[in-house]
């Protein structure tokens, strides 16, 4: 159930690429979540998978890039009791759908630190979806009331 | 997040509360590696207040724990709420530590 790009966001907010405007980002969700009644469930999983896709982004996405970055999310409510939230941002076109999960560790020492971010975000989340729309990356997730479909 | 740190005989017990985030997570292994450091015995990480972890919030643990494994010393985990139960059991994490 990924929201149409004619579709209005019911909300948004922009985001300074910086780490230290997570916390503000999660604040805001925190105030959608409980205004339009999500599951904890829901609450969790958007709340990990958004933070997860904007680490990314701030982290590497304007990596030697000349422009201002600009990074915006829009929530849109969905039918069913579905939500989603749209990442739009400036940033170097990249697709995280793309990264390869990890391998299953057998112990600490062959663990590979870092790409568990999307893993998780596949577990929580009933859609994802990645599209490269001129000069910005858009990154859809969505949850469901009962995690399914 | 708040981190009280405290002996327990040999061991050390980390007692973690709050959102183990991106933003938490480079200070939460500044806390783990200064435990590593002070002790020779097990840590043992206290996460009944943890609502919340993400992969950065793992990769602190990873890093503690890869500084530990050369010398036999065990990181151990206790008291996982279900959802962080359940990032550690998607992610394979529960593998690598000893949860109780």
């Amino acid at each position: 159930m990924i929201p149409p790009h004619d579709l209005t966001p019911t909300d948004s907010v922009d985001v300074d690429a910086s780490i230290e405007d997570l916390p503000r980002v999660a604040e805001w969700l925190a105030g959608l979540a409980e205004r339009d009644g999500w599951t904890d469930r829901m609450r969790f999983g958007l709340d990990l998978s958004l933070e997860e896709a904007l680490t990314n982004v701030i982290s590497y996405g304007f990596e030697g890039l000349p422009q201002a970055p600009r990074i915006r999310v829009d929530y849109f409510r969905l039918p069913e009791g579905h939500a989603g939230l749209r990442i739009v941002d400036n940033g170097i076109a990249f697709d995280p759908l793309s990264v390869a999960e990890p391998e299953v560790a057998e112990s600490v020492d062959s663990a590979r630190i870092g790409g568990h971010g999307v893993q998780l975000m596949r577990h929580f989340l009933t859609d994802l979806a990645y599209e490269r729309a001129g000069d910005v990356n858009l990154f859809t997730l969505v949850a469901a009331p009962m995690g399914e479909d | 997040m708040q981190i009280e740190t405290e002996a327990s005989g040999e061991d050390t017990v980390l007692k973690v509360s709050g959102r183990l985030d991106t933003l938490n997570a480079k200070p939460f292994e500044g806390k783990l590696l200064d435990a590593v450091k002070a002790s020779n015995g097990a840590i043992v990480v206290d996460m009944a207040g943890v609502d919340y972890v993400s992969s950065s919030g793992l990769r602190a643990l990873l890093v503690a724990g890869k500084a530990m494994s050369p010398h036999k010393r065990k990181l151990r985990l206790r008291t996982l709420q279900p959802q962080i139960q359940e990032v550690f059991d998607i992610s394979g994490f529960s593998a690598l530590f000893e949860i109780s």
